[in-house]
């Protein structure tokens, strides 16, 4: 009796271990916050919460004392950790901790810059190496160059002039500069970010800097008129960093952090700080030039939640759901068995009484190509609603090519 | 084939006649040629135009200018603010009020006798006007692209051809010096062995959202401007922006297809035949009624090995527009304004006697298709060329749409192993609209 007990409580632990490898936190995360101009009690859990939905991640918080502690007692253990996300924007830190940051970024630790974190320390130097760029706290020519982009070429500029402003908050297109690089490869070159502080004239030593997206920066909403950089790469010693100016904090994060472009370059540039690599599929709901996409739940959408949306789908609420079921078939569906697996799903939106006319025609439409034999008796059957005769015909005229 | 090459031929001799010829008018009293310098009426070329909007009008403004040869007799346009305006300058250079205007081209066609009609339409109406144009034997200056479907572009191929009727495409980039230049460096071999091109054409831009349903304007007859498409409630969207709807055309991408990738495979020698085997990846709005892809990238095979890339410019490594050529001893690019190479001595290589020429036009591409009406030859932007260049970027279309790798057979127009995939070469027609049986 014992013996089997015995096997069966190592059995319950091999499982453990074997569910706590599949659930794949490959990597430690460490959120460095506490002090910051902006909102760090709204954006430091919902950094955590991004991290953690990739599955990669086991995440831990470092707060430090408020601006009246003592920051002496701020010693965060970073060699313990893969990246460190700086959601940080206050007094210095102790030499100690400081040093320790540098030889942990030294010996090949990851770091991620978010927002203002690119405000802080503007007399660390070693730090502001790791940033490259940075803005405010005094910021001007001695600390180095502005660097933007003008046309297709990155220019340095050493006019004297205050590091950091931004212009009015407002949605706008982010372009990619570098659609090689692991955090950016397969992302729609332009996209729509949500309302977010646009960052300008940040400066910095901008040493084994690279950009790989940029915003224009418009006069007429009060910025510089330059391409600015918006998400970057940099090494430092053995480290790599990945700098996002984006994600202006809201309570519950907001447009600009619920926008899935600085969801997902965050995720993105997390899993590239801790690895080099990146691992993480581009998500159905990314953003591109047309529109701006947010999550403001934080949660992506799954097939489930399109196919129970796409019943009530009026054309002036949102197409989203649709075209993201749309890009589901696109990506997912390669054979006529794959295919008529999202067949199956999208007849009962046609059987469905209560689903909208709008919906019924989407489906149709989207059966023409994509349906077999399956749905024909279904389409017949709606053919005898005039509301639907045009669509019904359609797809008929081509999932019945004799009537062509 | 011997007929074209005889052709051809014919073309050569009279191109060195025609440009002696041009200067004549410039020495001789123009009074020498009748009233005013045009040539008597009778032997005018009667036209008429369908379709005047913005494109249409400058298309007709263009043929107007050539007053000598054209006497424009009527207007047709489902918009009578276009048609009226249209009407005004017809009138202005005859100077009289007789341009009649239609509001419904079958009844444009019925009543008018005319030579040749210039046409220029959303391209879901495509496929029924140059078809009925064809088939009353009027010549034709179509506008690019040809088609919304490959189905239709081979209607109307079908039908100017079984009417024996002249056609020139809107794709007058090959009337361009620097695009004819391009072509005849590449096919001549100044970059060697061409390996693969890149065709950029410019990215798509922001959605409107979903404006909400208005009231028709009295000037615009929406149920005949939607005709064979799907019958939907106007939301302020048809002119000029109906380019960004898939009901009506497939965006930048179908648009540019006419001109960039036209030229690219004149450069390939591939103008009439196309690639065996797409894929490809398109990004495509989320929201509103905007879907055509404001991001595509794919990759077209020809049977000889060579590959094409066509993707909005922003995708490509240099973000370049236009046709780039990539053989074994260096580039070629060609844009509007620019010819750029690996090495600029390419450019200045000079083509031999005995080497390829692409056709040769005295006159710029609108005066081409006059000189052909006249001379019944072929223009510099015949029919099956332009249906051959639409299907590329209507087979992209199809490769994203499925986002399968899709095998076509250039010389029976078919996809090959995928009846799925082949329903996407058709878009039935809104009853009770049908494309005259081929």
């Amino acid at each position: 009796m014992r013996k089997q007990y015995l096997l069966v409580l190592v059995f319950a632990g091999l499982i453990a271990l074997f569910n706590a490898c599949k659930m794949g936190a490959q990597y430690k995360a460490l959120i460095v916050t506490g002090q910051n101009n902006h909102n760090w009690k709204a954006s430091s859990p919902i950094l955590k919460e991004l991290l953690e939905q990739t599955g990669l991640f086991s995440v831990d918080m470092a707060i430090s004392p408020d601006n009246k502690g003592d920051m002496n007692t701020f010693e965060p253990n970073f060699s313990k950790y893969d990246v460190v996300v700086i959601d940080y924007n206050g007094k210095s830190w102790s030499d100690k901790t400081k040093k320790a940051f540098v030889n942990y970024v030294k010996n090949g630790g990851g770091v991620v810059s978010y927002h203002a974190a690119d405000n802080s320390f503007p007399e660390w130097k070693e730090y502001n190496e790791m940033i490259g760029l940075g803005g405010w706290g005094g910021r001007n020519q001695k600390d180095g160059p502005y660097v933007y982009f003008n046309n297709e070429k990155m220019v340095i500029d050493t006019t004297a002039g205050r590091g950091g402003s931004h212009g009015k908050r407002q949605d706008f297109e982010i372009r990619i500069r570098n659609s090689e690089h692991p955090i950016t490869k397969g992302l729609p070159t332009r996209w729509m970010h949500g309302s977010d502080e646009l960052y300008s004239e940040l400066r910095g030593p901008a040493k084994n800097m690279e950009i790989l997206a940029t915003a224009m920066s418009q006069k007429n909403a009060g910025g510089s008129g330059r391409h600015e950089p918006m998400l970057m790469t940099i090494s430092y010693g053995k480290g790599r960093i990945f700098h996002t100016v984006l994600g202006h904090p809201d309570e519950h994060g907001g447009p600009s952090m619920q926008c899935v472009g600085f969801i997902v370059t965050f995720q993105r540039g997390a899993e590239w700080a801790a690895s080099g690599k990146v691992t993480q599929k581009i998500p159905y709901d990314f953003p591109n030039a047309a529109s701006v996409s947010l999550r403001t739940d934080f949660k992506e959408m799954t097939l489930e939640d399109d196919l129970a949306r796409i019943p009530n789908y009026d054309i002036t609420k949102s197409t989203k759901y649709f075209v993201d079921l749309q890009s589901r078939i696109r990506n997912e569906a390669k054979t006529p068995e794959e295919l008529q697996k999202f067949e199956k799903l999208m007849i009962p939106i046609l059987e469905n009484k209560d689903a909208t006319i709008e919906s019924k025609k989407l489906i149709l439409h989207e059966l023409s190509w994509m349906g077999s034999d399956l749905s024909i008796p279904v389409i017949k059957e709606l053919a005898g609603n005039p509301a639907l005769k045009d669509e019904t015909d359609f797809a008929l005229a081509r999932l019945q090519p004799a009537k062509k | 084939m011997i007929y074209k090459s005889t052709r051809r031929d014919f073309l050569k001799r009279s191109a060195a006649v025609a440009t002696g010829a041009l200067i004549l008018p410039q020495i001789i009293p123009s009074t020498a040629l009748g009233m005013g310098g045009k040539l008597p009426p009778s032997d005018r070329i009667v036209m008429g135009a369908i379709g005047v909007g913005s494109q249409g009008t400058g298309n007709m403004q263009t043929f107007l200018g050539h007053i000598k040869e054209v006497q424009f007799a009527a207007v047709c346009d489902v918009d009578t603010n276009h048609s009226d305006n249209a009407k005004r300058l017809v009138d202005e250079t005859n100077k009289n009020k007789d341009c009649r205007t239609y509001g419904d081209y079958r009844e444009f066609l019925e009543k008018e006798k005319l030579d040749a009609v210039c046409i220029a339409l959303p391209d879901h109406w495509h496929g029924l006007i140059y078809t009925a144009a064809a088939n009353k034997k009027l010549d034709i200056y179509g506008e690019k692209p040809l088609a919304r479907t490959i189905y239709d572009g081979r209607a109307i191929v079908n039908a100017v051809k079984r009417n024996n009727i002249v056609w020139q495409t809107g794709s007058w980039q090959r009337s361009g010096e620097n695009f004819r230049k391009a072509v005849e460096l590449v096919v001549n071999g100044r970059i060697g062995k061409v390996i693969r091109v890149e065709v950029g054409l410019p990215d798509g831009g922001r959605g409107v959202g979903t404006p909400p349903v208005m009231e028709v304007p009295a000037n615009l007859n929406w149920e005949m401007w939607l005709g064979p498409a799907p019958k939907v409630p106007f939301r302020g969207i048809s002119h000029w922006n109906w380019r960004w709807i898939l009901d009506y055309s497939g965006g930048q991408l179908t648009d540019w297809a006419g001109h960039h990738i036209d030229i690219a495979q004149w450069g390939l020698g591939m103008s009439r035949s196309g690639p065996v085997e797409i894929s490809g990846h398109g990004v495509y709005p989320r929201e509103g009624l905007y879907n055509v892809p404001v991001e595509y990238d794919f990759n077209c095979k020809y049977a000889n090995g060579i590959e094409m890339r066509v993707a909005n410019s922003s995708q490509l490594p240099k973000k370049w527009g236009g046709a780039t050529w990539f053989g074994e001893k260096g580039w070629i690019n060609v844009d509007r304004g620019r010819l750029v190479a690996s090495d600029p001595k390419i450019l200045e290589e000079v083509i031999g006697e005995n080497e390829f020429h692409t056709y040769k036009s005295p006159t710029n591409h609108w005066g081409n298709f006059l000189d052909c009406v006249k001379s019944r030859e072929e223009t510099i932007a015949p029919i099956e060329v332009a249906h051959r260049s639409i299907s590329v970027g209507l087979l992209g279309e199809i490769a994203m749409t499925t986002g399968q790798k899709i095998q076509w057979d250039p010389a029976k127009e078919e996809v090959v192993g995928n009846p799925v995939a082949s329903r996407l070469l058709f878009r039935p027609y809104r009853q009770p609209w049908n494309l005259p049986t081929i």
